[in-house]
């Protein structure tokens, strides 16, 4: 019990997470691509409720930046300008689900101040909203991936599992093959063999759509041994005897013996995925520009100089972290349920 | 009989290493010798740490292709005539003085006397002649051959006594002392035998020991580690002394560290593990600069170098298979197009945003960095969203809510590919994507992996424009041929186009042909001039911008200058030396 | 076990080949190729091109190239690197080497770690240090191995406790002794970033694999009997659970290499990982297929390793026979 409440835990907080991401053109201040050329670098803003001649106000704000002379993006608060934070404004506009669209945010400041949560770029192009965006690309070519993944390999098991002999092997062979080739060879071929009027966004997912049909093969290995193991089991046995077609026995009494595995390999895939996503950006293969995501967020956070200059660049390179180990924890968690075999991490 | 052959070997080692010793102490005595001015005096001793990245391939500089070989061979290797770095002016090197005759087709040139390879062996006329025989041969394959080839004809060299080697060019050349530059002289006592065998690419590998290696450069080889470091030690047979009279080079080693990422150099270098560090990008430049004083570096901003980034348009003839490229290209071939979207940059901003205001726009493929030839009447376009618009509405296109409309109603939009592996030059397109919204253009930026963006480019075609960047190696027009002339490899724009006579394209193929012939300075910079301001009005391609070249090095270093041709900061390499005590580093 | 063995061979055999086929497929369907870039360098003419293209038989046809690197690769000739100049075996050799070094004694100090602190937890976990492991583990797991590498980087570049890349240093005295510590103190902090990124997978196999064990009849008898905790852990508890844990030995040796690239790339070890990946990036096809090749045979051997362990561990698996 208390594990299915941890279990709930997890899966809420990873809903929330999925939630912001997929509206994160209402949580989002600004347009992920907005660039305000005149603030590159700037730092993260702060919320006052006090000014600098020590009035307190109602109404949180946020100051103005004035660069200062001399320098190349280092700033100074001007005290001069208050800019007040509002709810519900007008900005950028944005479409919703892709048919709502709309210009309403849930917050943002006084034009023409601007608040950026989490800094900008050297495009001054607001982090925090390149954060929320950049989780669209990333959760789901991560949740697409692993579909595929689990997906192809549970028919493949099952079908390994059931027929036995020339189709067992021939599958697992192909699995292990599949597993041997590096993964970065095969996503060079297939970037540049996509047509280039592909946009980036569907490039990258067709991309990703390639990866999780190939990488079947973890996944093919440990159905085939659940459909093996259930395969003997003396409910099959007698379901057999009685004539059962192998499509009756797969939906009726395998499915549900290897759901439980194929969950659990999902929720461990995501997590892989969202990670080779970053991979794939660390070696300036990820999703294009403009488009974030948190694989090209961190990559660039990941420059010396960013980091050493400019340590806000890192904080959306932080934000997988806790979306990957809520998924980690679920996985730790549905591992431990009855059942449910350890072979699958690695 | 093999046996007796390498004690012959040892012997002659022997004896060498011992003149070699003789030969130090005695250094002014030799009056062929190369007497350094410009350089200040240093002492001798230390060792110099650079990081280098990649991997150089091979020790052959024959065949070597990339730029990291070819920076640490440069170091090990001499030329005849060189082109002196700071100045840009040729000057002696292994030819202490050469004769041209009058109609500038055949050169002699005089070689020094009694100068010694790196491993001892004599240095004369045979050596050169057939160095030049195996560059020339078409059998090698060396990269350098197409520099060596006039007019798809190569130079004829001949031996014109033990010390004078005679070149003649099959049609009068206008650059002919810069040929001679980084091709490197090889020893034939060493390499004849694999040339005759037809070996001569794999000879010199990185695994090649150091007592078969030779060369005439400052520095020889003493150890390389593969995948770790290559260390070369002073030669002490070469040919330059400084105005005390002492022999370069001053440094006991050179180092070169493989450090694959570029962040990890600039660590190592801040670190102090290395003392040399270039180029530097402009954000690195600016992360390093608080601490020059507290860790004892300095920084270097040597101004524009050649390279030179676009924003290429696919205008190639040969696109019928590719409806979709056909489509852009009816846009693309309306110099109104290219001048709009000319106008629509902001490479002021471009400069400030990426390059930390360390780059310099450009109105030409000619940058600031070639000083004898730029011409300054040509102007940078200015940016103007305005007068874009109102070229673009001249040419026909209008305008719907926010989009940009062609003559035929079709909205403008295109793809603008740009190298995975080059985060600056995506950035640029980043930038330019958001100007042209402005405009209403509605640009794609795919980052692709280079090799197969330049497949698209120089291959098949299949692209719509392109974020590029070239970089000539010499500060002089003739690089440029092959980018400027229709039927130049690197005619981006347009391979292989034939240009329709009295067009402003054929009109650039003659003035490069006539420039390539023309022995006059003045005359030949006024073929140039012209070259620039056509390139300027008719928008080839649109002209971006060329970053200044950055370096660092430890403050102890004495005669440092830096470069913006090759290496930077280590091309004087042998007159580097630690105003610290030797030992120290 | 010999025949067993000599299928297993005949497999191994079979997935190379395999593999191989495939990587010259995938070569091909790439545009472009190791020569394209020089096609950038105004003094390369065309020609030259043309006909380094032909030396190296690229411009013949897929089956022809494959054809003849099979023969070359039987006579154990790997083919030739492009951009070395040099044959791939005498180039990746070393590097493998090297790679090893670092790899094999960290891995096996993971394993170490992972033992003992999975079979402590396992063993004394409570219910907060049990929310502690889980936490922890997916930190690790949650934790991109490049940042990691980073701050390796950066913290040796701040404290200048230890070299900030490389294998040896500049200029080391001469001797046995001094060499190794050089290398030791090389090897800290890629070890440290190797057994921080690959520790958290096999330390959750080993708790998870402990806590079933510990649930299990005749490890309660032996509770009740009395013997002392750490000993019924480790001496009755931790063989019970070994057969699974020498199979994910065996896996790991040869997955280690995906981790390994990354720590190599960012620390500036002098392994298989830059090579490769420049390999890979530049088109130098037959180094990339020789390191894919090497990696693959290792994981195969790393499984063979595990099975042969079994063999010896296991008393029931040998009555099979």
């Amino acid at each position: 019990m208390k594990r299915y409440s941890r279990s709930m835990v997890s899966a809420f907080v990873l809903l929330a997470f999925h939630g912001v991401v997929l509206l994160a053109g209402f949580f989002a201040p600004y347009g992920y691509a907005t660039q305000y050329r005149a603030l590159p670098h700037a730092p993260p803003s702060l919320i006052h409720f006090v000014d600098c001649s020590g009035r307190a106000h109602f109404r949180p704000f946020v100051f103005g930046l004035k660069e200062q002379e001399g320098t190349f993006s280092q700033y100074e608060r001007d005290c001069e300008t208050r800019y007040a934070v509002r709810f519900f404004p007008r900005g950028d506009g944005y479409t919703l689900f892709g048919f709502l669209n709309t210009d309403v945010h849930l917050f943002g400041v006084d034009e023409p101040g601007r608040i950026f949560l989490l800094g900008t770029d050297g495009f001054g192009r607001d982090q925090f909203s390149r954060t929320l965006y950049g989780g669209q690309v990333s959760l789901f070519a991560g949740l697409i991936a692993a579909g595929l993944c689990v997906g192809v390999g549970m028919v493949a098991g099952t079908l390994a599992g059931l027929y036995g002999g020339v189709v067992d092997a021939s599958l697992m062979r192909l699995a292990e093959l599949c597993i041997a080739v590096p993964a970065l060879y095969l996503l060079l071929a297939v970037r540049s063999l996509l047509p280039l009027q592909v946009g980036p966004a569907a490039a990258f997912v067709l991309v990703v759509l390639v990866i999780g049909s190939v990488t079947w093969g973890r996944p093919a290995r440990l159905v085939r041994g659940v459909v093996l193991s259930a395969r003997e089991r003396n409910f099959v046995l007698a379901a057999r005897g009685f004539g059962a077609t192998p499509a009756y026995l797969f939906r009726r009494h395998l499915l549900p013996e290897t759901a439980s595995v194929s969950l659990s390999q999902f929720a461990v895939l995501v997590p892989q995925f969202i990670m080779f996503e970053i991979m794939l950006s660390f070696l300036g293969l990820g999703v294009g520009e403009p488009f974030p995501s948190w694989g090209n967020l961190l990559a660039q956070a990941q420059q010396y100089h960013n980091l050493v200059s400019y340590w806000w660049l890192l904080l959306p390179g932080l934000a997988p972290v806790p979306v990957l180990m809520a998924y980690y924890s679920l996985s730790n968690l549905l591992q431990q349920g009855p059942g449910a075999k350890n072979e699958e991490i690695i | 009989m093999k046996n007796r052959h390498s004690c012959f070997r040892i012997l002659l080692a022997v004896v060498f290493s011992f003149c070699g010793a003789w030969a130090q102490t005695q250094a002014h005595a030799n009056p062929e010798f190369l007497r350094v001015a410009a350089a200040e005096p240093g002492r001798i001793g230390g060792r110099l740490a650079v990081g280098q990245s990649p991997e150089p391939k091979s020790f052959n500089p024959v065949t070597a292709l990339d730029q990291p070989t070819q920076d640490v061979l440069r170091r090990m290797n001499a030329d005849l005539i060189h082109i002196n770095r700071a100045t840009g002016k040729t000057e002696p090197a292994l030819a202490k003085s050469w004769t041209a005759s009058r109609d500038g087709r055949t050169f002699t040139l005089q070689l020094r006397k009694g100068i010694q390879f790196s491993d001892g062996a004599p240095f004369d006329a045979d050596d050169v002649v057939f160095s030049y025989r195996v560059y020339l041969d078409e059998k090698v394959n060396s990269p350098q051959r197409g520099l060596l080839m006039i007019g798809d004809k190569p130079m004829i060299v001949e031996k014109a006594g033990p010390y004078s080697v005679k070149f003649s060019f099959p049609l009068p050349y206008a650059a002919a002392e810069r040929v001679f530059d980084s091709v490197s002289i090889l020893p034939r006592h060493l390499l004849e035998k694999d040339y005759a065998e037809g070996k001569l690419a794999q000879a010199w590998s990185l695994s090649t020991s150091p007592q078969k290696w030779a060369g005439l450069g400052p520095f020889r080889l003493k150890q390389a580690s593969p995948g770790d470091r290559i260390v070369l030690e002073r030669n002490p047979y070469y040919w330059k002394v400084d105005s005390k009279g002492q022999r370069l080079p001053y440094l006991d080693e050179l180092i070169f560290l493989i450090v694959p990422s570029r962040d990890a150099q600039v660590i190592r270098f801040q670190a102090g593990e290395t003392q040399v560090i270039a180029p530097l990008s402009a954000e690195n430049y600016a992360a390093l600069s608080p601490d020059q004083q507290s860790r004892h570096y300095r920084l270097f901003d040597a101004g524009p170098g050649m390279e030179y980034n676009f924003l290429l348009f696919n205008l190639n003839e040969d696109t019928n298979k590719f409806p979709e490229v056909v489509r852009t290209q009816e846009w693309f071939k309306d110099v109104r197009f290219r001048q709009a979207v000319s106008m629509a940059i902001d490479r002021k901003g471009l400069v400030r945003l990426i390059y930390q205001n360390r780059a310099t726009p450009l109105a030409t493929n000619v940058t600031p960095g070639k000083k004898q030839w730029i011409n300054p009447e040509v102007p940078v376009a200015e940016h103007s969203p305005a007068k874009a618009r109102e070229l673009l509405r001249s040419a026909g296109y209008s305008w719907k809510g926010d989009v940009l409309f062609d003559a035929h109603g079709k909205p403008v939009e295109f793809t603008i590919l740009a190298s995975a592996s080059n985060a600056l030059r995506s950035q640029m397109a980043t930038m330019i994507q958001s100007d042209l919204k402005a405009l209403g253009i509605n640009a794609h930026v795919v980052t692709m992996e280079f090799r197969s963006m330049l497949d698209r480019i120089q291959n098949s075609h299949e692209y719509e424009a392109a974020i590029m960047g070239l970089s000539g190696p010499d500060d002089d027009p003739n690089p440029d041929m092959g980018f400027v002339t229709s039927d130049g490899p690197l005619h981006l724009w347009n391979l292989h186009e034939r240009p329709a006579t009295g067009s402003w394209q054929a009109e650039l193929d003659s003035l490069m042909a006539q420039q390539l012939i023309t022995l006059d300075h003045a005359k030949r910079k006024k073929l140039y001039d012209r070259v620039q301001e056509i390139m300027a009005r008719e928008v080839p391609v649109v002209f971006l911008l060329s970053p200044n070249i950055l370096a660092g090095a430890h403050a102890d270093l004495g005669n440092l200058r830096p470069d913006i041709i090759d290496s930077y900061l280590l091309w004087n390499a042998d007159e580097l030396y630690w105003r610290t005590p030797a030992g120290t580093h | 076990m010999i025949l067993y063995l000599a299928k297993r061979l005949g497999q191994t055999f079979l997935l190379l080949l395999g593999v191989s086929i495939l990587l010259f497929v995938l070569t091909q369907a790439i545009p472009g190729d190791f020569f394209s870039e020089a096609q950038l360098n105004p003094n390369i003419s065309a020609d030259v091109l043309h006909s380094l293209r032909s030396q190296y038989g690229l411009d013949r046809p897929l089956p022809v190239r494959y054809g003849r690197w099979l023969a070359a690769l039987i006579k154990g000739d790997m083919g030739y690197s492009f951009s070395y100049n040099q044959p791939v075996t005498r180039l990746l050799l070393p590097r493998l080497a090297n790679t090893l070094v670092l790899a094999v004694p960290a891995l096996l100090v993971c394993w170490a770690i992972a033992l003992v602190a999975g079979v402590l937890f396992a063993g004394y976990g409570g219910r907060w240090t049990s929310r502690a492991f889980s936490f922890g583990t997916s930190m690790m797991l949650a934790t991109p191995d490049v940042l990691l590498g980073l701050a390796a980087l950066l913290f040796a570049a701040r404290t200048h406790l230890f070299p900030t890349g490389g294998m040896t240093s500049v200029g080391v005295k001469a001797g046995l002794l001094p060499a190794a510590k050089d290398l030791l103190s090389h090897l800290v902090l890629p070890s440290a970033v190797f057994i921080l990124s690959a520790v958290a997978p096999i330390l959750r196999h080993v708790y998870a694999e402990m806590k079933q064990v510990l649930q299990s009849p005749h490890i309660r008898a032996a509770e009740g009997h009395g013997i002392p905790r750490l000993r019924l852990l480790f001496r009755y508890a931790l063989p019970a659970a070994a057969n699974p844990l020498i199979s994910l030995f065996g896996l790991s040796f040869g997955l280690m290499f995906s981790v390994v690239l990354v720590v190599e790339i960012v620390l500036s070890w002098p392994g298989l990982g830059p090579t490769m990946l420049e390999a890979i990036l530049a088109r130098d096809m037959f180094v990339t297929l020789g390191g894919v090749l090497l990696s693959a045979l290792l994981l195969v051997t790393g499984n063979l390793l595990a099975d042969i362990l079994l063999y010896v561990a296991d008393p029931r698996i040998r009555v099979q026979e």
